[in-house]
């Protein structure tokens, strides 16, 4: 038996996926966390390491691993990228000024051979706030669509602060992992 | 084996430990000289002409090398591309891969000084196929993201991120493509003011940027703040639903109430807040915080429907990143009372 399918049958049994959170302070992915979780989300300070979620998510258990994004702290995210099975790119879609930082962040995210497997899922978050700009302007300012072509991505325009677009985008993910891991079902 | 033997009696007897230590080192010191001289001595017949041979053939592979690179290079800058980049520049380092093996294979006849010398001309022509590598390559990606973009109009922020990236990134040029958000920008000694209870824009988010010495006043309710490189200024805000944002900031006064804020870059600032969570400043040096007190007609009301009706005393929980030790971090203090500016009162300004 291979290493590869010994890890699908644990994990199988389990049924329980990786999720790292990323991206740039201010984003808001402990917002999106916990808005998923169904917790109050009008008390959140800026992270200053990380959050464990554990999220029962349809028939899965998700591991979610919410990482502070402030620059200081950026350089301890490849402290979480092993194992990983799905990777969520959250970005502030009103942060104009930015975005050019959070492309170079993700550029240097993706090249990373421990992430080489992992689902991209991108938030194009604040998408309540007037003016911000949509997931079709966010996917080409990031030049999502110069990727490696064997990685499997999907952009998805969400509010953390109503909640719209966080289960479409989190069904996709899971659907994703789940039939590259699970795909023996 | 001989040496060690005639060591072992004197240990065993009376050796204090330090004399110990010396007779081991001094042992070892010897074995290594007598291997070098053995192994000098038994590549000396052969040796000096294979290492000139290995020398030669190692010097010219390297220059063919370094030379197919400089052609791609130039070939580049004279034709704007190459027909197939990415077939000579996997050529050039399957020729580095063969360097390599033959400096591997070579090794054994080799004095340590030329071994290492081979490994680090291999990493320098490596460095150097990378660069090169990094400079063309990315070319034929734009040109193909170019095309794209003439299919699709909505590609101008693409282009326009291009254009600062070619270029130096000066504020102006910068703040071109975050002229479509509603902000005050690039302004010098002036009065701003921005009431948005009498505007509709109070679902967005505001941007303040490249401002010198000036007051502003911004009245009313809205989503997000974002504020950079702001000189010698007063700034006035009512309560921010979501999150703000601040970089680069020097000689300042900010007055603002909001959920979240983060602070980048500030120099000798003061920040008069109330928030619903822990305020955090990374690179930050001078900065004094003390709670919020502005007043304006209207902003009681507004900080309640903010969720930010009571003094959570939070502006005085300072996270500081670039701060890790116990001690107070020595970037920010608590103004003290008579420090403090009076209320504020804006009611008049409009």
């Amino acid at each position: 038996m291979g290493l590869l399918s010994i890890i699908r049958k644990i994990k199988k049994k389990e049924k329980e996926m990786r999720i790292l959170m990323v991206g740039l302070d201010n984003s808001g992915k402990t917002t999106i966390v916990l808005k998923i979780n169904g917790e109050d989300t009008s008390i959140i300070s800026p992270t200053l390491g990380f959050n464990i979620k554990t999220i029962k998510y349809q028939k899965y258990s998700l591991n979610i691993w919410d990482v502070g994004g402030q620059k200081t702290i950026r350089s301890y995210w490849r402290n979480y990228f092993e194992q990983t099975d799905g990777l969520v790119w959250v970005v502030d879609s009103s942060d104009v000024r930015r975005l050019d930082d959070c492309r170079l962040e993700l550029e240097n995210l993706l090249k990373e051979e421990r992430l080489s497997g992992a689902s991209l899922l991108i938030f194009a978050n604040k998408q309540d706030i007037h003016g911000s700009l949509k997931p079709m302007e966010i996917a080409k300012i990031l030049n999502l669509d110069a990727m490696d072509k064997t990685r499997h991505w999907e952009i998805v325009g969400c509010s953390a602060y109503t909640g719209d677009g966080l289960l479409e985008g989190f069904d996709w993910m899971v659907q994703d992992i789940a039939s590259r891991i699970y795909m023996l079902e | 084996m001989e040496e060690k033997c005639s060591i072992e009696p004197i240990v065993d007897s009376l050796a204090p430990d330090s004399a110990l230590q010396k007779k081991h080192i001094s042992m070892l010191n010897r074995l290594n000289a007598r291997h070098l001289q053995k192994s000098n001595s038994s590549s000396s017949s052969t040796g000096p002409n294979s290492i000139q041979s290995f020398l030669d053939k190692f010097s010219e592979s390297k220059r063919s090398i370094e030379s197919s690179i400089e052609c791609l290079q130039t070939d580049f800058t004279i034709n704007g591309s190459v027909p197939q980049l990415k077939l000579d520049l996997e050529k050039i380092s399957s020729s580095i891969a063969e360097l390599e093996k033959f400096v591997a294979e070579s090794s054994y006849l080799l004095p340590p000084y030329e071994v290492r010398a081979a490994m680090k001309a291999i990493s320098d022509v490596k460095d150097s196929v990378e660069k090169a590598s990094g400079k063309l390559l990315p070319r034929k990606k734009f040109s193909f993201r170019n095309k794209v973009t003439k299919k699709d109009c909505g590609g101008n922020l693409v282009r326009k991120v291009e254009q600062i990236k070619g270029t130096d990134p000066i504020p102006v040029e910068r703040s071109t493509i975050v002229n479509d958000s509603p902000g005050f920008r690039n302004r010098e000694g002036a009065t701003l003011v921005k009431d948005f209870r009498i505007s509709e824009e109070n679902m967005g988010d505001f941007s303040l940027c490249n401002l010198n010495t000036c007051d502003i006043y911004l009245k009313g309710r809205f989503r997000a703040l974002f504020v950079y490189n702001i000189r010698n200024s007063r700034v006035f805000v009512g309560p921010v639903l979501g999150s703000i944002l601040i970089e680069d900031v020097e000689k300042c006064v900010f007055m603002l109430a909001s959920q979240q804020i983060r602070i980048h870059e500030a120099k000798a600032t003061d920040f008069y807040l109330r928030l619903r969570s822990r305020p955090i400043i990374e690179d930050c040096k001078g900065l004094r915080f003390g709670p919020y007190k502005l007043f304006y007609e209207g902003i009681k009301e507004e900080l309640e429907d903010s969720g930010l009706e009571e003094d959570t005393g939070n502006w005085a929980n300072v996270d500081d990143f670039r701060w890790l030790k116990s001690v107070h971090s020595p970037n920010w203090r608590l103004l003290e009372e008579k420090e403090q500016e009076g209320s504020v009162s804006i009611s008049d300004i409009c």
